[in-house]
């Protein structure tokens, strides 16, 4: 059980450490990729985006992907 | 729907709600504290913050929870499901004040990692009443954070509809583990009747009012027109539908909603083009359809959201004949302008 619990909160640790990165991409570059609404938007709106970032960073990066790729 | 986005939407409607549910988390907290000081008064300053926010943010929770199927079951509520939103997040930074001060009351004395002392303080994970309820806390409340961090609208618009729904849809699951949180808690620390007779009747009206809901909606689904005049189906009289609000029918399987406005009437699809909200179950804001769900608007004489937006939905004719209403059953494209007919 131990073990279980240590890979658990090892593996929720790193999952929050990389959101918080992603977040600080997601603050500056991402979010305008992912939607070019943002650029009329006041930087607070992606403040208020920062907790969401990290706490979806894996499908948020899957989607900015897929779209720089069907816009090439 | 929206140009740019805004940090909070706020507007003189929500601003009310919004100071209405500061002004009640205030007194709830004063009472709480003021009752526990006089009954208790040896608690210590970190368990009564613990126990009235835990406390706060589960009463919070059920009233989240009843709003949904109190406003299907009766419109006056409908203003409450528009200003949801606050009172959810709200309900997270109470139950978040509650977790971190439970973590660093119990949790950070040893000198192992805090987190890893509220899995392991108690590892009875195989019993049934001895389970480590903080656990169950814990879990819910990484919920209620994903839930409270996605309700702007940005996410509503960018994590598409369906795992937006489904993310928020969790709050049931949240709901789940914080009633075992609350239940096994109270089971392990001080057996308390209150805490679990008023728990069980929550449930008991929660469970109720949804089941309540689905029926009468499962109604609606189930009626079929009375009479039909080559063509047109009779649904209703006009008195039947209140002033700036709808009823809704079935046509040919399609879900319409026929509305009300200053002394016209308008048919119009019933589902939102944002996520299939029911229109009808809105009322007339400003001259428009306002969705209860979200907030999208639609002038009801066409089908099309106010420019700048561009949402449409189909519009269906409709025949007065007395005090009867008729409805042709084959809506017209999208957007498609239907003279009202004036009462
Ligand atoms: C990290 C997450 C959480 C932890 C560590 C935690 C911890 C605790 C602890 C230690 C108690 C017993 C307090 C006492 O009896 O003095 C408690 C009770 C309670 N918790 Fe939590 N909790 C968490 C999350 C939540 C959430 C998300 C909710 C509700 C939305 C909640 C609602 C309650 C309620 C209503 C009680 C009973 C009232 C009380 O005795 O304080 N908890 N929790
Ligand atoms: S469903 Fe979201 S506004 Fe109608």
């Amino acid at each position: 059980m131990e073990l279980l619990i240590q890979l658990f909160l090892g593996f929720l640790g790193i999952y929050t450490v990389i959101g918080v990165l992603f977040a600080l991409y997601f603050f500056f570059k991402g979010a305008f990729a992912l939607d070019p609404l943002i650029e009329e938007s006041k930087w607070t709106v992606r403040l208020l985006l920062i907790p969401g970032a990290i706490g979806l960073w894996p499908l948020l990066l899957f989607k900015i992907i897929n779209k720089s790729r069907t816009s090439l | 729907m929206g140009l740019d986005y805004q940090t909070v939407l706020w507007n003189s409607h929500k601003k009310k709600y919004d100071l209405w549910i500061a002004i009640g988390v205030f007194l709830y907290l004063l009472t709480f504290i003021g009752i526990t000081i006089l009954t208790n008064p040896e608690t210590t300053a970190e368990t009564l913050i613990i126990r009235a926010f835990g406390t706060l943010a589960i009463a919070l929770l059920h009233i989240v929870l009843l709003i949904g199927p109190l406003s299907r079951l009766n419109s006056r509520f409908l203003p409450l499901l528009y200003n949801r939103r606050h009172l959810g997040v709200s309900m997270f930074l109470a139950a978040l004040i509650h977790g971190a001060f439970s973590i660093i009351q119990f949790h950070t004395l040893g000198n192992t990692n805090a987190f890893y002392a509220l899995f392991t303080s108690n590892l009875e994970y195989d019993s049934l009443t001895n389970f480590p309820f903080q656990v169950l806390g814990f879990f819910a409340l990484i919920i209620l954070f994903l839930m409270a961090a996605t309700s702007h609208d940005f996410w509503l618009k960018n994590l598409s509809p369906k795992i937006w729904k489904g993310l928020h849809m969790m709050v049931y699951v949240a709901y789940a583990f914080v009633l075992l949180h609350v239940f096994l808690g109270a089971l392990q620390q001080q057996p308390s009747l209150w805490s679990i007779s008023i728990l069980s009747i929550g449930f008991i009206v929660i469970a109720s009012l949804h089941l309540k809901a689905a029926l009468q909606e499962s109604k609606i689904d189930k009626q079929t027109a009375i009479k039909v005049e080559d063509g047109w189906e009779f649904v209703c009289t006009v008195d039947e539908i209140p002033e700036d609000r709808a009823k809704i029918f079935i046509v040919q399987k399609e879900r319409i909603a026929i509305f009300k406005y200053e002394n016209k009437l308008s048919a119009i699809s019933n589902v939102c083009k944002h996520q299939g909200g029911p229109l009808g179950e809105g009322k007339v804001i400003d001259g428009c359809v306002t969705c209860p769900w979200h907030g999208y608007q639609y002038l009801p004489a066409n089908g099309q959201s106010p420019p700048p937006f561009t949402e449409k939905i189909a519009t269906y004719r409709l025949k007065k004949i007395a005090n009867e209403i008729y409805v042709h059953p084959e809506g017209l494209a999208e957007g498609t302008a239907i003279e009202p007919i004036a009462l």
